[in-house]
This record gives structure tokens, C-alpha cells and sequence, in this order.
């Protein structure tokens, strides 16, 4: 529910309440003020009435000012005075109307009448009816302006903030325009565009000077193993260098290549987990794992492994170049920890993506194997590889797991729906 | 061949200069983005070899510089600089091709060559290596003018070792050439010995003669 229909909800419940209340508290005090005047009226009456017996007439019916007094003969000795509210039929309008009455023990020679004087109480209930009515109208006013102001003016109030809302959602890190924020005539608005401008600024600021530090990093690092590749690549042009010094050649281009992979897959690390590649392209999916299956397709011979593929249409909005490394680490893994003439299959279906592979009989560490540098004793790789799937899976919202069943080693990447 | 080779690290700028003096290639070098943009003012170059971070600036200037002055020079970006933003930027302000380093030297002057026959040559042209010719266009092989049927890969071996003939090639930069930096496969070097195999035996049994020397432990060589 909106803010504003909160507040519409809100604020008509508390107001039919109060006025519910209101009108309760209203109906008694009317009703006891108009009680209170009618019994004075009576008590008049009541005193006319006994001068009447004192001038010494004899107790009859008599309509004074159509106040009905009754005389009626009684043994009783004592009778409190009281005041209630009664039913009598007015012969006027020749209906049974309510009305207040008063009774009270009088005396006329020795003999005790009860003197019951009534008056009608129709001027009360009409002017009761007549507030009801007023009330009422003025409940309806109130409820439908608090409508109306609460849709319109609320709603305009609330512009900014729904403005607001809308560019932080729609805020890229990697985005030149800075956030802007709709200026607005509240100042809490106000303020919070203010807080969220400068956050953006120091996000941006921190992703530039990662992004920078990254790129310092690598060229640093890369720039003298680029020295120490073309030092040898020119070294050993000479051919007078003995198989003892080629080996030793070989090693240290073995050791660079790694060190490069290993500054490859801690920058690219430190880019995922701080999301700096934000590049999204529509990629098939099917297509790049066939094409990927292409680039491996000699090592599978040297393997003579066994490459099966169950691929259905999906297509995922993602960077070309992570979904690359992706495959590259699944496809390469899979042949990797093969062995001669084992099998590996491919699956896509819409929801998951699947690569089971024969390989070591035994399960792998499950909790492990995510980690950073955690690789089987065998494995000549530097232990990145699925440390990368994961990072790229958490990005791209996907889930990752391992499992080992019946031999076969399988990687499952569940596409979120 | 002409070559301008822009780059600040001192040790990698006289490697490179002194591989590419080879078969008639002058190369000159700058270490500066001032001394470059003079350079490329006064003289004109086949090809620029381009380091993006340079001291005294960054080296797209060269590129926009190149653009302004409307010069056909080829470039090729070499950088430290991994990033993707970096290479689509400078492929899309001009540059011809982008190397992250580190590389092999081998790959460079092969990328160099490509480059320059794209560019400079127009790619009408056919690369002659004594009784071999190869159609840059069409991706053809000749032997003694017959034309012999090679596989992708065996294609990409062979423009690769005539472009660096008479150089040693590690197994490791063929490794690279072959599969791309995302291979992280290189603990096995088998499979290149196949394909060397396999195309020895085409380029023999086409009657040419024997121009590829095994060097024990390192690599091959392409040489008359």
C-alpha cells in the first residue's frame, strides 16, 4: 500500500472515531440538557398544581398549556418525586408520543391522589433529529474532503519523493550524470536528496579510484613480466645455448605465465567483487557454449574425452566477457580433471545449466572448493578458477552448486527465474 | 617495414626495437607522448606501436593526434591495461589492434604484420617465402603454386612462424598465439607437437622442403 493511502486509511479512521465518539457524548448532553429544562418546566407545574389543590377545588383532570395533569386516587402513604420518561397519547394529534412526566403524592382531604403531570418531548427529539442530520452531513464532508486532499494534495507532495525514488533506481555506478534529485518545497525531501547526492558522489568516488587502483595495479605488475617475456624471447634466439639453460628458459616462461594468470584472476576478482565491470550484452547461450566447445576441441582429442551436448535456447543479459571466463573455467576444469577416455556433458535447459564430468573417484571438499586457493593435491591450476565462477555467478544472481553423484562430478548454475 | 614504437619502460622499448630490426624493418622508438607526436610530425611511419601509459600523458592522444592530422598510420595498442573499457575505447578512436601485456615478441611482430598488411597493404597481397606463397585474402596455401589444404589452426602456425622466420619460438608463445590468453591450459604442450606434426608432413609431402627445425626443450624455429 502507498504512503498516502496509509495516510488516507489513517486518517478517516481516526476521524469517523473521534466523531462517532462525538456524537455519543453529544446525543447525552443534548438529551440531559433538554431533560434537565423539561423538568423545570415540570416542577412548575408540579407547584401550580398543588396551589390548585390548595385553593381548595377538587382533584380532577385538567389540561393546562396541553400539559396533561392526572389526579388519581391512591392508599399509598409516602411517594418519593420522580421524574421519567414516559409514553402518552396525545389527544391533539391523536398518536402515542413520548414525553417527560413528573409524579408526586398530594394530599386533598385526607386523601392521597397522585398528581402525574407529562409533556410532550417532541420539540427535543425533533431538535435531536435535527443535530443527527447536521452531524451527519458534516461526517460526509469531512470524510470525502479528507479524500480528496489526501488524493491530490498528497500525491503532489509526494512527487518529489517518487521522483527521487525512480533515479536511484535507475542509478549506474559507470553512469557519467550525476544524481540530480527533484528540488521540492519540503525540506525533508529536500535533505534526503541532498544525502543521497552526496553518497552517489562518494560511491562514483570510490569507483573510480578502485577502478584506477586496479588498472595501477595491473600495469605495474604486468609491465615487468613483460620485460622478463621479452628479455627471454630474445635470449633464447641464441643458439648456442645448451638443452641446461633452455629447460631452465622453459621453467621461468612456465613460472611467468602463472604469475600473469594469477594477476589476471585477483584484479578480474577485485573488479567483480566491487561490481566495476557493468558491460550487459544479450548473450545466446547455446551458441557460446558450442563455439566454447570448438576452442577446447584438441584438448578433448589429447584427452579423447568424450563431449555430449543437450542444449536448449536461453539467452542471459550479461557481460561477454565474464560469460566467457565462465565457460572457459567449467570446460577446462572438466577436461583438466578427466582422465583418458572419460566423459563430459553439456546441459541447458531454461532453467539450469549443467557440466558433469567423469574424473577422481572421490567427492571434492563441497564447503572448500569455492574457496580462494583451495585445488586438489593434483590439480597444476592456482585455485581461482571456481573462486571466479562463484564471484560471477553471485553478479549475474545465479546459483552455483556442486555435487557428486554416481562417479560424475556436476556443476550446476541455476538461472534465476 | 617502418615502425614507430612508443613505450616508456626502457628494457621492453630496446627488446622490442631490436626484434623488429630484422629483415629490413626500421624501427625507431620514443619514450614520450611530446617526443612520439614530434616524431610522428617530422616522419612518416608503416605502423606505430603504441603504450597507452605513458608518463607525460595518456597515449590515446596519439591516436586523436593521428585522427586531427588525418595520417594512415597503423596502430597497435600495447597496455598493461587490462581493462575492456580500454580496449573497446582505443579500438573505437582508431587503433588497429590491442595487446595486453605481458606478451611474446613473436606475437607482437605477428600482430604487427597482420596489422600492416591489413592496413598499409590492403590485404591484396600474397606473402612469398621461396617455393610457399600464401593468399592473405583468400586464406590459401600454395606450394610450388599447388595449392594444399590446411586446417585452420595449421594456417595460423604457418603465417605465424613466416612472420617471425628465422626467429626461435617457444612453445609457449605458440600456446598463446594458438588459444588466446583465456587458455589456461598450458601445462600440456602436447597438442601443439600434433598440429606441428601434421603440418611438416602436408608442407613435405607438397614438395617443399624441410623449413621448420624442432629446438630441443624450447620450441621451433622457421628458417631457409
Amino acid at each position: 500500500m502507498k504512503l498516502s493511502a496509509h495516510y488516507t486509511k489513517t486518517s478517516v479512521y481516526i476521524s469517523l472515531s473521534v466523531l462517532f465518539i462525538g456524537a455519543i457524548i453529544y446525543y447525552f448532553a443534548i438529551n440531559f440538557i433538554a431533560d434537565s429544562q423539561l423538568d423545570r418546566g415540570l416542577q412548575q407545574q408540579l407547584t401550580e398544581a398543588e396551589e390548585y389543590l390548595r385553593t381548595g377545588q377538587a382533584p380532577q383532570q385538567y389540561d393546562l398549556d396541553r400539559d396533561h395533569a392526572v389526579f388519581t386516587q391512591t392508599m399509598q402513604q409516602t411517594l418519593k418525586k420522580r421524574f421519567f420518561d414516559t409514553v402518552y397519547f396525545n389527544p391533539k394529534t391523536q398518536k402515542a408520543e413520548s414525553g417527560r412526566a413528573v409524579e408526586e403524592l398530594c394530599t386533598f382531604n385526607n386523601v392521597h391522589y397522585i398528581v402525574r403531570i407529562t409533556i410532550s418531548r417532541e420539540g427535543t427529539k425533533y431538535l435531536i433529529e435535527v443535530i443527527t442530520i447536521i452531524t451527519l452531513a458534516l461526517l460526509a464532508i469531512l470524510v470525502f474532503t479528507l479524500f480528496l486532499t489526501n488524493r491530490y494534495l498528497l500525491d503532489g507532495l509526494w512527487k518529489p519523493f517518487y521522483g527521487t525514488l525512480r533515479e536511484i533506481k535507475e542509478f549506474n555506478i559507470a553512469d557519467v550524470p550525476r544524481f540530480s534529485g527533484q528540488p521540492s518545497k519540503v525540506e525533508e525531501f529536500n535533505e534526503l536528496n541532498s544525502a543521497i547526492n552526496e553518497m552517489s558522489l562518494r560511491v562514483k568516488d570510490d569507483y573510480l579510484s578502485l577502478k584506477e587502483f586496479t588498472e595501477n595495479a595491473s600495469h605495474e605488475m604486468m609491465t615487468p613480466l613483460a620485460v622478463v617475456t621479452t628479455k627471454l624471447d630474445t635470449l633464447i634466439q641464441d643458439e648456442t645455448l645448451g638443452p641446461e639453460q633452455l629447460s631452465q628458459i622453459t621453467d621461468i616462461y612456465a613460472s611467468i605465465n602463472k604469475s600473469t594468470r594469477l594477476n589476471q584472476a585477483l584484479i578480474l576478482l577485485a573488479k567483480l567483487e566491487n561490481k566495476v565491470i557493468t558491460d550487459v550484452e544479450v548473450i545466446v547461450l547455446e551458441s557460446a557454449i558450442e563455439s566454447k566447445a570448438m576452442q577446447f576441441q584438441e584438448l578433448l582429442q589429447a584427452k579423447n574425452l568424450s563431449l555430449s551436448q543437450q542444449l536448449t535456447h536461453k539467452t542471459f543479459e550479461a557481460s561477454k566477457y565474464l560469460i566467457d571466463i565462465l565457460l572457459n573455467n567449467f570446460f577446462s576444469n572438466a577436461i583438466r580433471h578427466n582422465y583418458e577416455g572419460g566423459t563430459i556433458e553439456v546441459m541447458l535447459s531454461e532453467k539450469e545449466l549443467c557440466f558433469k564430468n567423469t574424473g577422481t573417484p572421490d567427492d571434492l571438499a563441497q564447503q572448500h572448493i569455492f574457496e580462494r586457493f583451495k585445488k586438489g593435491k593434483e590439480s597444476q591450476g592456482m585455485g581461482l578458477g571456481l573462486t571466479l565462477v562463484k564471484n560471477i555467478c553471485q553478479l549475474y544472481r545465479l546459483g552455483i552448486s556442486y555435487s557428486h553423484v554416481n562417479g560424475m562430478h556436476i556443476f550446476t548454475v541455476k538461472f534465476p527465474h | 617495414m617502418k615502425v614507430l614504437v612508443i613505450e616508456d619502460e626502457q628494457g621492453l622499448r630496446e627488446n622490442i626495437t631490436s626484434y623488429l630490426n630484422v629483415d629490413g624493418n626500421i624501427c625507431e622508438s620514443s619514450a614520450s607522448l611530446d617526443g612520439a607526436i614530434e616524431k610522428l610530425s617530422l616522419y612518416q611511419y608503416d605502423c606505430v606501436l603504441l603504450d597507452i601509459g605513458l608518463p607525460d600523458g595518456d597515449g590515446f592522444a596519439v591516436l586523436d593526434y593521428l585522427k586531427n592530422e588525418s595520417k594512415s598510420e597503423a596502430v597497435l595498442i600495447i597496455s598493461a591495461r587490462n581493462s575492456l573499457d580500454d580496449k573497446l575505447k582505443g579500438l573505437n578512436i582508431g587503433a588497429d589492434d590491442y595487446l595486453t601485456k605481458p606478451f611474446h615478441l613473436a606475437e607482437l611482430k605477428a600482430r604487427l604484420m597482420a596489422v600492416y598488411r591489413r592496413k598499409v597493404l590492403n590485404s591484396n597481397n600474397k606473402l612469398l617465402f621461396n617455393e610457399i606463397s600464401i593468399d592473405i585474402m583468400g586464406r590459401t596455401f600454395f606450394v610450388n603454386d599447388t595449392p594444399v589444404i590446411l586446417t585452420r589452426k595449421e594456417y595460423d602456425i604457418m603465417l605465424y612462424f613466416i612472420s617471425n622466420k628465422g626467429r626461435i619460438i617457444s612453445k609457449s608463445a605458440i600456446a598463446e598465439h594458438l588459444w588466446g590468453d583465456e587458455m589456461d591450459m598450458y601445462d600440456s604442450y602436447d597438442f601443439i607437437y600434433t598440429h606441428i606434426k601434421n603440418l611438416r608432413k602436408k608442407l613435405l609431402d607438397a614438395g617443399c622442403a624441410d623449413y621448420l627445425k624442432s629446438i630441443y626443450g624450447m620450441g621451433y624455429k622457421f628458417s631457409a
